[in-house]
């Protein structure tokens, strides 16, 4: 078992506003204390004199005493959807699923840092109950929801899997993550992605090195496919490579166009999770 | 275990046939994991380079176990018909055939100068000898030869044989170095019949016997020639090399002993001119033979001309066809389909090089 020696973090905040109660680090929709000004009120109507503001009293009309009300800002729900379905097995240096559980691992201290509650749902074909972590703001979450990906028995999955979970989430969570491969037909990931309108969603697209790039010597690859176990021989030659890195390129500009219609970036995750490029992608998110 | 014209050693073997389809078998770890096929191109040459691993995989086991079987093409007997005889070639390796042969227009020239010519332009005895009988083993395709060398002991040099170029080969061979010392024509004989012995008759048989020289031989020698040759219905031929200032076997020496009787001076002299003529060898030699009870032809030639047609006489009296069986022996194909095993094995080994084993 590969641990990272550091945990690397990430920073993260919300671009939109959630309805949360428990004060946190993103901007939310309550008011309370916080420095985002919204509106003055009558000392009546919210009986708060710390934030009485007499500037604004003297120059009011109706002369009220009149009231700062600020926003609060909020700690949200995340929820992290990992794929631990046969493909993930993959890896030619770590297993795409090593890298989904160094991620996790990230996220968890990033959340607790930021005070957000975490949930995990793994799923293959359908809902991994037994890999589920439900929403907590525990911080010993971290190694516990890694481990269990590390160790966790993969199987053939698809979409449906996806969906399952998707179904039985409870619409709380207010920033999710979708780790998978994506391998699967596209046309039903819209739906999902609909489904989670109410969210911030983060695809994490995570390939292995030596999915995306064809091997540099020329050999006869014997392929079998992780999923449906169905064979394909192939003679690798450079007409060979360059329709390989082709395909590559032709389903990330597929997975892009369908993101983007549905107003979600992609984080491209190619060999090793990043942390300081996911919190450059929440700042570009935010800006 | 028969199959017209193909038979296995092992038959017993072919159970361990089943094995071949072992590689059309899929296992776990004859491929590479990879996420998705479906975003790699589909490629007809990868897939016809994965069925010809296959392929080979599956043509190398049956083929090594069709090996172990044993494969041949079973004993046979073939009936041959040739024409012609069964003909030793004894010849004398003696150092007297190294002499030289008159020339061919020995008569033109003047008899003082006679012997010079022959040293500077006759051609040796024993060469002449080989280039004819070379020549007439040519021409004589369907008989079978045996060839035996002897000087002071027979030399075996070609079983009887149809394999003409074995017969060319061995009279070429004995145009090496020079001659021995000896003539011993009794015993080369006697040998030279023995190979006739526990052979089927299938037909005429002579020994050609070719030297430029007689012997005086004992009585048992005689008697063992005499038998021998009549047991086994040899017919004799005598190539007789005349040397210059050899005696000539003409009418003379022919000659049935006289009906000289009684103790007249002109009886016992008839009778003591015979037997001084018995004491020349070649006489001696030429009497005996004519004595024999089998057929006995005698060929004199002191040139190559008349050894030429010495030889051409031998092939004309000997043209009776002649049937035989040979026996093919059974033939081991199992070599073969090692041979193609083994092809097998180093095309999968270049199959198995160029495998792509792991992702790193």
């Amino acid at each position: 078992m590969t641990h990272v020696d550091t945990v690397q973090e990430f920073h993260y905040r919300l671009p939109q506003r959630s309805a949360s109660a428990r004060p946190g680090a993103h901007p939310g929709s309550s008011l309370g204390s916080g420095q985002e000004f919204v509106s003055h009120m009558s000392l009546y109507d919210r009986p708060d004199p710390r934030r009485l503001d007499l500037r604004a009293s003297l120059r009011s009309t109706t002369g009220d005493w009149l009231v700062r009300v600020n926003r609060q800002r909020v700690g949200v729900t995340v929820q992290a959807l990992v794929d631990v379905s046969a493909s993930m097995d993959f890896g030619a240096q770590r297993r795409k699923l090593d890298l989904a559980a160094d991620f996790v691992e990230s996220l968890a201290h990033s959340a607790f840092r930021v005070g957000d509650a975490l949930g995990l749902r793994a799923f293959d074909h359908a809902e991994r109950i037994d890999l589920t972590v439900p929403a907590t703001l525990s911080r010993g979450l971290a190694g516990v929801m890694a481990d269990s990906l590390r160790r966790c028995d993969t199987a053939p999955g698809g979409i449906e899997g996806l969906e399952d979970v998707v179904q039985q989430m409870g619409g709380r969570e207010s920033l999710v993550f979708i780790v998978s491969d994506f391998h699967w037909p596209l046309d039903r990931l819209g739906v999902v992605l609909d489904l989670l309108a109410h969210a911030f969603v983060v695809p994490v697209v995570l390939w292995d090195r030596a999915e995306t790039e064809p091997p540099r010597s020329d050999a006869i690859a014997a392929l079998r496919d992780a999923e449906t176990a169905a064979r394909r021989t192939l003679l690798l030659r450079p007409r060979l490579r360059s329709q390989w890195r082709d395909a590559v390129a032709t389903r990330r500009g597929e997975l892009d166009a369908l993101f983007t219609a549905h107003d979600v970036r992609p984080f491209w995750m190619t060999g090793h999770f990043d942390a300081d490029a996911m919190s450059d992608y929440f700042l570009e998110a935010a800006a | 275990m028969t199959l017209s014209g193909f038979d296995f050693a092992q038959p017993w073997a072919l159970l361990l046939l089943p094995l071949a389809a072992l590689p059309l078998l899929r296992r776990r770890g004859d491929s590479l994991v990879f996420p998705t096929l479906a975003w790699l191109p589909d490629d007809r040459l990868g897939r016809l380079m994965g069925f010809v691993g296959r392929a080979l995989a599956v043509l190398a086991i049956a083929s090594t176990v069709l090996a172990l079987a044993g494969p041949g093409t079973p004993e046979t007997t073939v009936m041959r018909t040739g024409r012609g005889a069964e003909i030793m070639i004894l010849m004398d390796r003696s150092r007297s055939m190294d002499a030289k042969m008159k020339p061919s227009d020995w008569r033109s020239i003047d008899p003082h100068s006679l012997l010079h010519q022959m040293d500077s332009r006759g051609q040796p005895k024993s060469e002449a000898a080989r280039d004819l009988l070379s020549a007439f083993v040519e021409r004589r395709p369907d008989d079978r030869f045996a060839l035996m060398f002897f000087s002071a002991g027979p030399m075996h040099v070609v079983p009887f044989t149809q394999h003409d170029a074995v017969v060319q080969a061995g009279i070429r061979a004995g145009g090496m170095g020079r001659g021995l010392s000896d003539t011993h024509v009794g015993r080369a004989l006697v040998a030279a019949i023995e190979t006739f012995e526990q052979r089927a008759y299938t037909g005429s048989r002579i020994i050609l016997l070719v030297t430029d020289g007689g012997a005086h031989l004992d009585e048992p020698t005689r008697k063992r020639i005499r038998e021998g040759l009549k047991a086994n219905r040899v017919a004799l031929h005598w190539l007789y090399l005349r040397t210059l200032n050899a005696p000539e076997l003409g009418a003379e020496a022919s000659a049935p002993p006289p009906a000289a009787e009684g103790d007249s001076m002109e009886a016992i002299e008839a009778r003591n001119v015979y037997h001084a003529q018995e004491s020349v060898p070649e006489v001696s030699l030429h009497r005996f033979f004519m004595s024999l009870p089998v057929t006995y032809r005698l060929y004199q030639a002191d040139n190559p001309d008349d050894l030429a047609k010495a030889v051409a006489e031998v092939g004309r009296q000997q043209n009776f066809p002649l049937d035989f069986d040979e026996r093919i022996p059974r033939q081991d194909h199992s070599r073969a389909v090692f041979a193609v095993a083994a092809l097998c094995c180093a095309l999968l080994l270049i199959h198995r090089s160029l495998l792509l084993r792991s992702w790193l």
